[in-house]
């Protein structure tokens, strides 16, 4: 009795160690990364017509991997152009564009534009169901200096808080989405 | 040292077989297990007759007037739990209890002797007792109050403990046996173990754990539920408590019979708790619920063959501190310069939103024993893990509901062990064991995943001999194990393609202690171990943005296992009964450690520059002083002291450590009777804490400088009562008295909010 039992803890332990069924790891599914920003795309048009200037950063493997790249331009002095911001995410095909989801949700989200340096006049052009600014819609007006611009995408802000809805970001909270920055040349 | 007071309750001697029906005497001698000292105040009680007595100076007490029959005898002293046990009378009868003052005065608590892991390494215990003070308390807090123990948390839900500033993967936590396997690499992944469904708390500030699987640097935390007591009536306790910070309820039973066929257990624990708050504010969404379940059968097959099955259930829902989820490093310095957290409510809730975890954990133990002989048996245990965890961000386009983590994890376990007790002390331990973990990710949450799947599977074997002689004990212990690890990871440039590695680690660890005893007043314990851990998944293969963190954090595939050298040498004194002392001083040498190292360089995303962080090797040393104090001034008041200091550093340029925990005083003072009219055990405690402020990290280290030091002042009351077969246990508390505003800088949390304001506890346990 006793040896049997011996016996067969023995053989159980030799089974355990015999155990090599499906010896590869799951193979991971890549995800549909539809939430994934790559592109942020400010287009200004002058209010009197002529061509407009396009200014994007675009990470096209999101975050991490590979640098991003920033693409600027220049504007004349003076004008008073029409801004409409979009967001694309490139990973998908074709591009998902993220501008949507914002729209539809624009009473949870607020683009702030921050004047780093230089000379210009940002005003929000469109309001949120809640009759809140959204930001998606903006005139710009250019003065004669250059200088660089920070775009901010806030996800759940609290839009009531001070200063909020006239564009200052420093009471608004909730949490970035994208804050990205560009130069702006003025010629 | 040993924490405990051990009753042995085996000495029976029959002195008269000439019965009357109900003439018979039990007498009894409570004695002192080391000095044969008698002890005086123990109570004793019958419950089948509802009348009790005390030990007397002498340590005696005695029982008239019983019929023949089946009795159950209610032992208890103060400061330890009170223990029941059932004997059957046929004759007069005397008892001879032995109650063991182990190294430390009076403490806690443990009857059985089934703690045969790690004589020498130092131990310190949590028994019932003290988890009923803190019944609302997760494992990780539960051990706070350890000297050398702390908590690295991510609010007050998450919980993980830090034995001598090892945490996670560097150290092992056993459930009921078994190496707990999940995503213990998260430092805000709490263990996912009810410390209600065990009954005690056994932390091993050790220096190496050859015995078991897996990768501790030394430490080991084991949790154990308590063996199925040999009494063929139904038994069972109900606890009930309550917190008023996050209002907090909950309710855990227990029952149990070692009926004739088989013995059983089951015990469960339903909690719910909502937002906490600090003295100023609300911290909004950081509601707690879980339900937690366990069953155990037992089985004597022969008198030499039994079987056990366990099965336990553990489920929560954590919710994260709304104004800790943040975008970019812009929202982490705005958080840190602003009053409160953004999103604070006015109001309290119990709802749970995102932020949130949604974690359940099961563990199915099947284990068999074999007794050759009363020294000799081998045991056989398999056990299978399943580990589910969701975690659930705050998400744009209706995706709320959609997890941003979720992983899977399964583990099947065996192990055979042999034990044997040869004839003038010797002590042999061996066995083998294999471990086999298929981690995946589950294909719902629409992002990268941040570790990858992965299998691994680990055989290890170990071999310990112990020997004591008279003053001395010695252990030596070794252990080879092999680990595979084949991983399957998403790249993080476009096209997106599946990347496959396969490595094997092979480890030898090896571990030796000496324990010395002078006389009965001093002694001395000396450990020396070699650990290994091999490289996390996480370590290796993240590679992007921990948005939490505000960190890009890029593994390293050619991380090499970290290896250590851990020394440990305590001195113990103890004089009469009345002073006991221990200081225990550590040193740990990491060859390799790794660990997230800053680099001077930005990363530009789309949410703006994130610091980069790497996974880096450096040899580090890791070194303190655990010291443990208490002083019985008279039969009334005990005062304790608890001592902890710690450092760590790089060796080649002195850097400190990050996450080490701060040093920490903690003085206990107590108010002991054993008796007030019918009121047993009556307890009155002052608990002071000061938590000294981390001094040694730079500026360059944090986002912020770790927070000012602190002082805690608590109390707690507790009684007993005895009502025929029914027990009655009351505890009050109250925690941080004086509201004090204070940041811990082992609570990630620290960048957004304060800790709890005032907190009362109320503990009620009923048991029969």
């Amino acid at each position: 009795m006793k040896s049997k039992l011996l016996y067969a803890f023995i053989a159980m332990a030799l089974f355990a160690c015999k155990d090599d069924d499906g010896n590869e790891p799951i193979t991971p599914v890549i995800p549909n990364e539809e939430e994934v920003i790559t592109t942020v795309r400010y287009t200004l048009t002058p209010s009197g017509g002529g061509a407009a200037a396009v200014f994007q950063f675009q990470d096209i493997d999101g975050d991490g991997g590979n640098a991003p790249i920033i693409t600027s331009d220049s504007l004349d002095s003076n004008v008073t152009y029409t801004g409409s911001l979009e967001f694309f995410n490139e990973l998908e095909t074709p591009a998902d564009t993220i501008t949507k989801e914002v729209l539809e949700e624009g009473d949870e989200h607020q683009v702030f534009f921050q004047v780093t340096s230089g000379d210009f006049v940002i005003s929000y052009a469109d309001v949120d169901k809640n009759g809140n600014p959204l930001g998606l819609s903006t005139t710009f007006e250019s003065n004669t200096m250059g200088g660089s611009l920070t775009v901010i995408l806030r996800h759940e802000p609290d839009k009531a808080a001070a200063g909020v809805s006239g564009g200052d970001i420093t009471n608004a909270g909730g949490e970035t989405d994208i804050e990205v920055g560009f130069p702006v040349n003025v010629r | 040292m040993l924490d405990k007071l051990l009753i042995l309750l085996f000495t029976i001697t029959v002195i008269s077989s000439h019965a009357q029906t109900c003439e018979l005497t039990v007498f009894g001698k409570v004695l002192d297990k080391q000095t044969k000292k008698p002890i005086e105040f123990a109570s004793v009680y019958v419950e089948e007759l509802t009348k009790g007595t005390v030990s007397n100076v002498e340590g005696e007490f005695e029982i008239n007037h019983l019929c023949s029959g089946e009795y159950h005898l209610v032992v208890s002293h103060i400061g330890c739990e009170t223990q029941k046990i059932f004997f059957q009378l046929s004759a007069d009868t005397t008892w001879t209890v032995y109650v063991e003052h182990s190294n430390q005065l009076l403490n806690e608590v443990t009857v059985e002797d089934h703690f045969q892991e790690s004589q020498s390494q130092e131990v310190e215990v949590i028994g019932v007792k003290e988890m009923n003070r803190q019944l609302s308390k997760s494992l990780g807090q539960t051990l706070e109050n350890i000297s050398g123990v702390a908590a690295i948390k991510n609010g007050n839900g998450v919980a993980k403990p830090v034995v001598h500033g090892l945490y996670g993967n560097r150290l092992t936590i056993l459930n009921n046996g078994i190496a707990q396997s999940g995503q213990q690499w998260g430092v805000d992944h709490a263990p996912e173990i009810d410390p209600l469904l065990a009954n005690r708390i056994t932390v091993v500030k050790g220096v190496g754990a050859v015995e078991f699987m897996g990768n501790s640097l030394g430490s080991v935390i084991l949790v154990e539920p308590k063996k199925i007591d040999k009494d063929p009536h139904l038994h069972g306790n109900a606890r009930y408590f309550f917190s008023s910070n996050g209002l907090s309820n909950g309710i855990n039973f227990e029952l149990q019979q070692y009926h004739k066929w088989v013995a059983w257990k089951v015990n469960g624990t339903l909690k719910k708790s909502g937002d906490t708050n600090t003295p100023d504010y609300f911290l909004t969404n950081t509601g707690v619920e879980e339900y937690n379940f366990s069953a155990e059968l037992e089985k004597q097959i022969t008198s030499k063959w039994s079987a056990n099955l366990y099965y336990s259930s553990f489920n929560t829902q954590i919710g994260i501190l709304r104004g800790s989820h943040i975008g970019n490093l812009t929202d982490l310095r705005s958080a840190f310069s602003a009053n409160q957290p953004f999103f604070t409510q006015e109001n309290f809730s119990y709802n749970i939103q995102n932020p949130r975890q949604e974690v359940s954990h099961q563990l199915l133990k099947a284990s068999s024993k074999y007794l050759f002989s009363e020294q000799a048996w081998v045991e056989v245990v398999y056990a299978k893990q399943i580990n589910n965890r969701k975690e659930f961000d705050v998400r744009r386009g209706g995706r709320n509901d959609k997890p941003a983590l979720s992983l899977d994890q399964e583990s099947d376990f065996f192990e055979t062990k042999f034990h044997y007790y040869f004839q003038n002390e010797w002590h042999l331990k061996t066995g083998v064991q294999v471990n086999r973990v298929n981690n995946v990710n589950v294909p719902e949450t629409g992002i990268l995943p941040l570790v990858p799947n992965y299998l691994s599977n680990e055989r290890g074997g170990f071999l310990i001999v112990a020997k004591s002689f008279d003053k001395l004990k010695l252990e030596m212990g070794a252990r080879v194990e092999e680990e595979n690890r084949k991983v399957a990871s998403i790249s993080n440039t476009v096209p997106r393609e599946i990347l496959n590695f396969d490595n094997t680690y092979l480890n030898y660890t090896a571990s030796a202690g000496v324990q010395y005893a002078w006389n009965e007043q001093f002694s001395m314990n000396y450990n020396v171990g070699l650990a290994a851990r091999n490289p996390e998944v996480n370590e290796m293969y993240s590679n992007g943005l921990h948005q939490g963190v505000s960190g890009i954090e890029e593994g390293d595939i050619n991380l090499n296992t970290e290896r250590a050298i851990k020394n440990t040498l305590s001195f113990a004194t103890k004089k009469k009964e009345k002073l006991f002392a221990e200081v225990l001083l550590y040193h740990q040498y990491i060859q390799d450690y790794i660990y997230l190292q800053a680099q001077d360089e930005f990363r530009l995303t789309i949410r703006g520059a994130f610091p980069l962080f790497k996974y880096e090797q450096t040899d580090a040393q890791i070194y303190g002083l655990d010291l443990v104090t208490k002083y019985q001034i008279n039969e009334l008041w005990l005062t304790e002291l608890n001592y902890s200091f710690i450092r760590g550093n790089e060796i080649d340029n002195g850097v400190s450590l990050i996450n080490l925990p701060s040093n920490s005083i903690l003085s206990t003072t107590s108010w002991q009777l054993p008796q007030i009219k019918s009121l047993k055990n009556v307890e009155l405690q002052m608990l002071h804490r000061y938590v000294f402020e981390q001094r040694n990290i730079t500026a360059d280290q944090d986002f912020v400088a770790p927070p000012e030091g602190y002082y805690l002042l608590g109390f707690r009351a507790s009684s007993e009562k005895q009502f025929k077969s029914i027990r009655l246990e009351g505890h009050l508390g109250v925690e941080n008295a004086l509201n004090a505003r204070y940041r811990d800088y082992l609570n990630r949390q620290r960048y957004f909010a304060d800790e709890l304001g005032r907190n009362f506890t109320v503990g009620l346990v009923v048991g029969f």
